[in-house]
């Protein structure tokens, strides 16, 4: 096939193309044949113009000459214009006045920056879970020891807060004699229900996997995994804090009630989480 | 016409100059291009979306026709996307063009940038356009982490999740800079309509800003070329823009959106109504960004578990991988033609590219980096590999940890050693030749040439 | 149709016992059966992934069943006669459940089954299987047993499972609107392709175009 019939060719796929294109707009066609059409219309259009490139036009090697532009071989230089303005250069205390004037009205008019966002306070150190709320689930039903299943993993909230997000925490039912908690932590996990902050140590993502037989939780965002029967301790992975634990008991009632907020900050680390002042509204 | 234009602005003398200006031939030279072309892609598909989408977190019940989601409370920005994805003719089409076109946008980057430096083009005077080619790089970054977060969707949302993580890491200014960027604690309702603004009005300008001005050095300096025989320090040797280079360059503009018309019809991509909306506790797994953020998210899956708390200070453990090495990393990147100048002396102008072979320190440190990059890139879907071959996760990623060290490594000394012997057997430069002798009729020997 | 114990209990003795013990009650090589009750036995038989056929400690996966369907519901009614247990659920697979299924689903299972129900590692080798092949039962039966590592997820309410059933049934069913799903697993096939298929294609492209085809004078 000769050059030009080639051209021809593929400008008459292209053609076709492009009136499948209006024809399946107008009368409805699948994803698929939109996009075999329109990479026909495209297609087709593009293969001719490469064709007719490569193989219809004469394009000769040429040389062209550079032209540097160093300093020396050029007759004007920048440094020569801007001594055209030795005026200014003589009044020196105010240049340097001028120039500070300007970097301060700078600095100024980046301010309304900070409207942006509110300051981090005591954000980071609390979440909304308080002594005496009870755990609710995600339809807001106060949860018995009980009703929770062995080796069942459940996102609870604290009741009224459904849904909020720092406050999302995992309710595991193992069997007591299993739990190896740090010390005073066994008080918290009554009838073995244990609760865990849900957002990761590491990055903040909710740590939604658990390895039921090995009471294992698996951060799916980066691989932290954490030993439920010790303290949610992390054994693998990048994070290196264990997911804060929620003190629990049970209320008169038999349902499962915060004793409190979590003794930590929750999720990822922040420069000054160490701080005490940090946690002073429990 | 073009004479009606001419008489009100003169441009006969400037159109005819331009139009005659000599590119050199190379199929090497086209990758910027097809870098470029991307973006025409991304932003004739994305005008089309932004018209359809909206950067609004307030909840709307979706009542589309994708029945899992029918009666949940969605964001009106997912509700959107959704619309467009089901209820608007051709939307799908253009949405997933416009991903693919991203993917493919910043993968041609990468290997314009492999070429520019392993050629040596970012010597002087080409080290503005170096500079601005890595902001316009990050501009690209910037740009896909933005665009894929728009539909609020569980796996971006999750992506966001994580860089806000980051970002609070960052020691004494961290927590403030997360709370100006998102407006409070994450998750907030700001963060979708910044992004957006973000998205199709501040980076779009600077982007496109960067790339006319990229051009207009590239063309003010005219094109680097390889050597050959005609080729001097002095001299462009090539064929002439018009009509030549132009219809070459027109083609594959053309076929570049073909390829992507084709991937955009037949290979679906970021399927949002299988992730559902956003939703901060819960996750789906595997999570990953897409590909161009893979080694920022590998790099945080690899570290050690090191926190350090002194003096009333943490140093919480994302922030070593998440900003302090690729702030080196992107530095060195940024910094290299003045640190290779300042190593080798090398102050002159060069306008002749090397072959790789012939700088064997300086394409050892590139294989050496770009090895570091690509089992970074590996290491952030190392639960995907995993899955794939049937390895544990924790075996995979403890494979990596040794690999990110040894690997590069192995493949700096590799590569400095190929590249000597390759360029030392072209000067003949110790290693003995074998030479083939002929007695000659007088009893003495003769080098037999075989030419 | 029910089994007949006494016909699955010498099935049992058998093919099982030797992990399982003579009764069911668990040696070193496998678990106990008691209290696994008919959703447990038929899960695993029916699946295949009983009998073992792996490596010790490593995880029991699908495979053809190696029982006929009469001699599974023989050693179903056996190991059923060993404990209270849970019987063989029937739900319900309903297109209204479906949207519910779906919140369900992605609160629940996709963590580790994915959202698209394609799978994951789990860690630890573990690994949770793709879901296309899942019949509503076998969906039902694991969330009320928590094979392997798998949670036990037999406090959520039947119609709550159900839905999560009908969900999973939905997913089988719907073909992928975008096209080709090369895996439906995320970015990481998807920056695959765009290298290989979107960046290849356009590179031959680029050596066509870049190539010297009149070998320039």
């Amino acid at each position: 096939m000769t050059a030009p019939r080639a051209v021809a060719l593929a400008l008459a796929i292209s053609i076709l193309g492009s009136l499948a294109l209006v024809a399946i707009y107008v009368f409805g066609g699948s994803i698929q044949l939109q996009g075999i059409g329109l990479a026909l219309a495209l297609g087709g259009l593009g293969t001719a113009i490469v064709i007719w490139a490569v193989g219809l036009i004469e394009a000769p090697i040429e040389v062209e000459e550079r032209h540097s532009f160093a300093a020396q071989e050029r007759e004007a230089s920048i440094a020569e214009g801007a001594a055209d303005g030795e005026q200014i250069s003589r009044r020196r205390f105010l240049s340097r006045l001028l120039a500070g004037a300007g970097a301060i009205l700078t600095a100024a008019l980046v301010l309304p920056a900070f409207s942006l966002g509110p300051q981090p306070g005591t954000d980071l150190f609390r979440t909304a879970w308080r002594r005496g709320m009870r755990l609710v689930d995600a339809g807001n039903q106060p949860l018995r020891p009980d009703d929770i299943v062995l080796d069942s993993v459940t996102t609870v909230f604290p009741e009224g807060f459904v849904g909020r997000p720092d406050t999302q925490t995992l309710l595991i039912k193992v069997r007591p004699s299993d739990l190896a908690l740090p010390s005073g932590r066994d008080a918290w996990a009554p009838e073995g229900c244990i609760a865990y902050s849900k957002v990761c140590t590491h990055a903040g993502c909710p740590v939604g996997l658990y390895r039921a037989r090995e009471h294992l939780l698996l951060c799916p965002c980066h691989q932290s995994t954490f030993d439920v029967l010790r303290g949610a301790t992390p054994i693998f992975g990048p994070a290196a804090r264990p997911l804060p634990q929620l003190p629990m008991e049970v209320d008169p009632e038999g349902y499962l009630v915060a004793l409190g907020d979590f003794p930590e900050p929750i999720g990822p680390g922040f420069w000054d989480m160490t701080h005490p002042g940090g946690r002073r509204m429990r | 016409m073009l004479t009606w234009i001419d008489e009100r602005l003169g441009l006969a003398d400037w159109a005819r100059a331009g139009l005659r200006k000599v590119f050199p031939d190379h199929w090497s030279f086209l990758l910027g291009e097809v870098a470029l072309f991307c973006l025409v892609v991304l932003v004739l598909t994305g005008v089309f979306l932004t018209l359809f989408y909206v950067p609004d977190a307030t909840t709307v019940t979706y009542s589309g026709p994708w029945l899992p989601l029918r009666g949940q409370t969605v964001s009106a920005a997912y509700d959107s996307v959704m619309r467009l994805s089901f209820e608007v003719r051709a939307g799908l089409v253009m949405r997933q063009i416009h991903h693919w076109a991203a993917l493919v946008f910043v993968a041609a980057i990468v290997v314009h940038l492999l070429r520019i430096f392993f050629t040596g083009a970012f010597r002087r005077p080409r080290e503005i356009n170096w500079l601005i080619g890595i902001g316009l790089l990050l501009l690209a970054l910037a740009m896909g982490i933005t665009g894929y977060s728009l539909p609020d969707d569980l796996l971006s949302g999750t992506g966001l999740r994580v860089i806000y993580s980051v970002v609070i890491a960052i020691p004494f200014i961290g927590p403030y800079l997360a709370f100006l960027v998102f407006g409070g604690e994450f998750p907030t309702s700001e963060i979708i309509s910044r992004l957006f603004v973000f998205h199709v009005m501040l980076l779009p300008a600077l982007l496109i800003g960067g790339v006319l001005v990229h051009l207009a050095i590239l063309v003010r300096q005219k094109h680097s070329q390889y050597a050959e025989p005609r080729a001097t320090e002095h001299n462009v040797v090539g064929r002439a823009f018009w009509p030549s280079q132009a219809f070459k360059s027109t083609g594959l503009a053309i076929l570049t959106a073909a390829v992507l018309a084709l991937m955009g019809g037949l290979v679906q991509i970021n399927p949002i109504w299988s992730y559902g909306p956003f939703d901060a506790t819960t996750v789906s797994s595997p999570a990953q960004p897409d590909w161009y953020v893979g080694w920022l998210d590998g790099a945080l899956r690899l570290f050690p578990p090191i926190e350090i708390t002194a003096l009333g200070v943490t140093i919480p453990s994302p922030f070593i991988p998440g900003v302090l090495l690729p702030g080196i990393a992107f530095g060195i990147m940024t910094l290299w033609p003045f640190l290779e100048a300042w190593v080798t002396g090398e102050h002159a102008e060069h306008q002749i590219l090397d072959g790789p072979r012939q700088r064997p320190l300086r394409t050892a440190f590139g294989v050496a980096g770009l090895l570091v990059f690509v089992i970074l890139t590996l290491a952030g879907g190392n639960d995907v590999v995993a899955l794939i071959f049937g390895v544990p996760v924790e075996a995979m990623t403890n494979i990596l940890r040794v690999a990110i060290v040894v690997v590069p490594l192995l493949g700096f000394g590799l590569t400095y050693r190929v590249c000597t012997e390759m360029r030392d057997a072209r000067a003949g430069i110790g290693h003995p030749r074998m030479v083939r002798l002929r007695r000659t009729s007088a009893g003495g020997f003769e080098e037999d040439d075989p030419d | 149709m029910e089994g007949d114990a006494a016909a699955g209990q010498a099935v049992f003795l058998a093919r099982c016992a030797s992990c399982h013990g003579e009764v069911g009650q668990g040696t070193a090589l496998g678990p106990s059966l008691i209290g696994v009750g008919a959703a447990g036995a038929d899960f695993e038989l029916r699946t295949g992934r009983m009998p073992f056929g792996g490596a010790p400690g490593a995880q029991a996966v699908r495979k053809p069943p190696a029982f006929d369907d009469p001699t599974i519901r023989h050693l179903v009614a056996y190991v059923a006669s060993l404990g209270e247990g849970p019987s063989i659920p029937e739900p319900r697979v309903e297109t209204a459940s479906v949207p519910s299924g779906q919140r369900l689903f992605i609160a629940n299972c996709a963590p580790c089954h994915g959202a698209t129900a394609h799978g994951g590692a789990v860690g630890g080798g573990a690994l949770a299987p793709a879901l296309d092949v899942a019949t509503p039962v076998q969906v039902a039966e694991a969330m009320l047993i928590g094979p392997g590592e798998m949670p036990v997820f037999s406090g959520l309410p039947q119609g709550q499972r159900d839905a999560v059933v009908s969900y999973v049934a939905f997913l089988q069913a719907q073909p992928n609107p975008g096209g080709v799903s090369i895996g439906a697993i995320g970015p990481v096939p998807e920056g695959f392709a765009a290298w290989v298929l979107g960046l290849g294609l356009i590179l031959i492209v680029v050596l066509v175009v870049g190539h010297d085809w009149r070998r320039g004078r």
